[in-house]
């Protein structure tokens, strides 16, 4: 143990002998002595008062029995007070227990509340549910109504189209026999044609120029609704080369057969064939002329020369008469709503068939403004569209399709879908030829619309011509490039025409092929015409300088005489070589 | 340790036998008897004076008598220090019995705080409790107690029960041991040439350094003269419960022995008896 509290210990213990136990005893019993004395005194005033003779000894028996009692009473109060202690403890958990239950009971209340809110919401959701439940049922009976609707319109639809495939399918037996007949009855004809040919011997005088050529060119006898000038300049273009003379027997072959024809009366018409022995070389612009509003796409001469037609974007189709070496305009056909992409004029001269950018292809009578009819079923804009032959028509389009239409139906009779964007076609004797973006020139067999042949290009193709004997096949291309194939040869033989500044300026920029096969004219980005020599092959001429935008077409009469070129800045000009 | 029980419960029960005698200005029936007590040096005075009061209204007129005070040599005594401290401070050297005048008139309300109940006493123990719960635990121990529990301290002062008041002060005791000790040290110093109350400082049981603070280290702190310098006649007492502990010894020791039951603890600084 440390000193400190050893110390402190022995203090405190000297401190309680000296403080306490020293007057414990003597304080106790000071106290009693003092208890003692009171007590006696307290007797003493009674026992003064009842003066009776109580012994000493029952004052000291009631003494101690005071004392006792005091003690008891001393004892009991020390009960009570720990008995009210604990009274008030438990009065205290008693009021923990109130509060408690007070709180409970506001508990309570609360959550009856809460159940009350709880009830209301149940039942205004039920009556929402009854409600919708309603409007279910509404709507159900209503679905069950238009259920029915459907199931009956259906089944009409069903009706209709049966009716219509059989009425189709009437069609079509209807066409087949007649086209069977038509072949037929060609055949037959042609056999005969042939027969007689070979039958007639035909002397043929190489020497002899002029007046050998004028007798046997039935051309020259049927033009006898063309100009005397436009007669004479024929007669005196007539060169000695065999391959014309071999051609003017040929349109004689044409003109006979189709003569003889009987398949309808239709095809019995007459209509003039020109038949061109030379074409003349353009070396002047005779006539300079804004033709449209806005730019021509377009423009082709009438086969009987001395017609032409322009379409631009203006929408709307020019026909221009053209004696000597003007052009006069005549009349203007309306009705497409939009651009005007490539026109054509029938066999006979007397319709003319457009291609538009609204989607449709167009027929007028030339001697009627309003349309004829109007060939619609293209998804996009319509490239091309070619008569082939009287009463069909094909057409090429962006949408990738090509469309047959018969004209007497005004209705779409085939539709061959292609690979790729059709930006022109041609149609030949028995197919049809289309020129492509995806830089092919397809081959068509016109009866059996099938795809005979695929001819590479260098570029996309922007337009087809053929020649006059359909052996040639002239396309151009924008790698800037004319090709010219033979179709006949079935070789992959062909003749490119290329110059320096000679440039393809659009997807449809078209080039021709002159009506005797000999030269090929196509204009430029540059605003010159350009026309090479197909025998040769190499650059005739380039007539520059009048144009002042991109040549979009040019044209090349059947006479051979004149040239006409069109570009995108309205403008046309007529060329020729007085 | 046996012996440290042995010092709570010699301090417990430590008495002072005290003569109370009634003022000669008191008007009385008849002549008052002294009346002698045994007073707990850790109690109150007006806690345990219910029998003085008994034994001198006995000689008096019911109208003659106002609130009991207690008076010794002249000095008021405040019933709100305890016992123990009251004697060291004013009558340490002084023969026994302690002799206390009993005054029943002329309250001096400048000196003395009104006592009408023991709920007054009580009031003012429980907050000394706190307020020394306060520098020891930061008050952490005495709001974890239940309020059963404080009344279980008070009834144990109230009632002398030194088991009953040990078991639950023994919680107010404790400390972490990694701490070595409270927080603070919750004393106070009372001295009897000053105007000032008592000391009452912030101060660690244990130095920054890491030793334990000594009863000397506490008195160099807040009161330097009470230490003796070297050759010197003692001076002053310093005084803890009627004994005189050692310089050397650990305060942290004597907070948790020496204390009283409000959890204080309480020195007195006296001068030096000349005889």
């Amino acid at each position: 143990m440390e000193t400190w509290k050893r110390d402190i210990v022995r203090q405190l213990k000297h401190r309680d002998r000296n403080q306490h136990a020293m007057f414990q005893d003597l304080i106790r019993l000071y106290s009693r002595l003092l208890e003692k004395t009171s007590l006696t005194k307290g007797l003493l005033s009674s026992s003064s008062r009842h003066p009776s003779s109580d012994s000493s000894r029952s004052i000291s028996s009631l003494v101690h029995q005071n004392n006792q009692l005091k003690k008891t009473t001393g004892e009991l109060a020390y009960q009570v007070v720990e008995l009210q202690q604990q009274i008030k403890i438990k009065e205290c958990v008693l009021e923990q227990q109130h509060s408690r239950l007070a709180e409970q009971q506001q508990r309570v209340a609360g959550a009856f509340g809460a159940r009350q809110v709880l009830q209301d919401r149940v039942e205004q959701v039920q009556e929402e549910n009854g409600v919708l439940k309603m409007k279910y049922d509404l709507l159900l009976e209503q679905q069950k109504g238009a259920e029915q609707n459907l199931r009956e319109e259906n089944v009409r639809g069903g009706h209709l189209l049966e009716d219509m495939i059989h009425l189709k399918q009437q069609a079509a037996a209807r066409m087949n026999s007649r086209n069977e007949r038509k072949s037929r009855a060609r055949e037959a004809n042609l056999q005969k044609q042939l027969q007689n040919a070979t039958g007639s011997k035909v002397t043929v005088d190489s020497s002899s120029s002029a007046p050998t050529s004028r007798s046997t060119s039935p051309k020259a006898a049927n033009h006898s609704n063309s100009s005397d000038r436009g007669h004479t300049r024929l007669f005196r273009s007539a060169s000695v080369t065999s391959p014309r003379i071999l051609t003017s027997i040929k349109g004689l072959f044409d003109r006979k057969r189709r003569g003889h024809s009987v398949c309808s009366v239709d095809e019995d018409r007459m209509f003039p064939v020109g038949i061109c022995l030379s074409a003349r070389l353009p070396v002047r612009a005779l006539q300079v002329l804004d033709a449209h509003e806005q730019g021509i796409n377009t423009v082709k001469f009438s086969s009987s020369s001395d017609l032409m037609a322009t379409g631009g974007t203006d929408r709307l189709i020019k026909l221009w008469d053209v004696r000597a070496g003007l052009l006069t305009h005549r009349s203007t056909l309306d009705g497409s709503t939009e651009g005007v992409t490539c026109v054509d004029f029938d066999p006979t001269g007397l319709r003319i068939l457009a291609a538009s950018y609204d989607k449709s292809a167009l027929l007028w009578r030339l001697d009627d403004s309003v349309p004829k009819l109007t060939l619609t079923g293209h998804s996009r804009k319509v490239t091309a569209a070619r008569f082939s032959g009287l009463h069909q028509v094909v057409t090429g389009s962006a949408d990738r399709t090509i469309r047959l239409w018969d004209l007497q139906r005004a209705a779409c009779f085939q539709v061959v879908e292609v690979a790729s964007y059709c930006s022109d076609l041609i149609c030949s004797e028995n197919s049809i030829i289309s020129g492509h973006f995806d830089s092919k020139i397809r081959v068509w067999d016109a009866r059996a619309v099938s795809c005979v042949q695929e001819l590479p290009a260098q570029g996309k193709v922007t337009s087809l011509d053929i020649s006059a004997d359909h052996r040639q096949l002239l396309s151009c291309c924008r790698d800037d490039c004319l090709q010219l194939v033979d179709l006949r040869r079935r070789s992959q033989e062909r003749m490119c025409f290329r110059a320096d500044g000679f440039k393809c300026g659009s997807d449809s920029t078209k080039a021709v092929i002159s009506p005797d096969g000999c030269f090929v004219a196509a204009g430029s980005a540059d605003g010159a015409v350009y026309i090479w020599n197909v025998s040769k092959g190499d650059l005739e001429t380039r007539l520059p300088d009048k144009h002042s935008s991109s040549i979009s077409a040019v044209s090349w009469s059947l006479s051979g005489e004149y040239v006409v070129s069109v570009d995108k800045s309205r403008r046309a000009i007529l060329w020729s070589d007085i | 340790m046996a012996d440290d029980k042995d010092v709570l419960r010699d301090v417990w029960y430590g008495r002072i036998p005290t003569c109370f005698t009634l003022n000669q200005d008191e008007v009385t029936e008849r002549e008052a008897e002294p009346y002698y007590l045994l007073l707990p040096r850790v109690s109150y005075l007006t806690l345990v004076t219910d029998k003085v009061k008994k034994h001198f209204l006995k000689v008096m007129k019911a109208e003659d008598v106002e609130e009991m005070w207690f008076e010794y040599e002249g000095t008021p005594l405040k019933w709100h220090y305890p016992i123990g401290v009251l004697f060291d401070l004013h009558a340490s050297n002084t023969i026994l019995p302690w002799s206390i005048t009993v005054h029943f008139k002329n309250f001096p309300d400048r000196d003395l705080l009104h006592c009408p109940s023991n709920s007054v006493i009580e009031a003012h123990f429980m907050s000394s409790i706190k307020e020394a719960d306060a520098l020891k635990h930061k008050s952490q121990v005495v709001n974890d107690m239940q309020k059963k529990d404080h009344k279980q301290l008070w009834m144990g002062l109230q009632n002398d029960k030194f088991d009953q008041f040990w078991a639950m002060n023994r919680k107010l005791m404790e400390y972490p041991t990694e701490e070595g000790g409270f927080r603070y040290i919750p004393f106070r110093i009372y001295q009897t040439m000053s105007d000032r109350p008592f000391i009452q400082k912030l101060f660690r049981p244990v130095s920054p350094e890491g030793s334990a603070h000594t009863l000397g280290d506490l008195l160099k702190e807040m009161y330097p003269a009470a230490i003796p310098n070297e050759g010197e006649q003692k001076r002053y007492q310093v005084v803890i419960h009627g004994i005189e502990p050692l310089l050397e010894t650990p305060l942290q020791w004597l907070s948790e022995h020496l204390s009283h039951p409000d959890n204080f603890l309480h020195i007195c600084v006296i001068p030096t008896p000349t005889d």
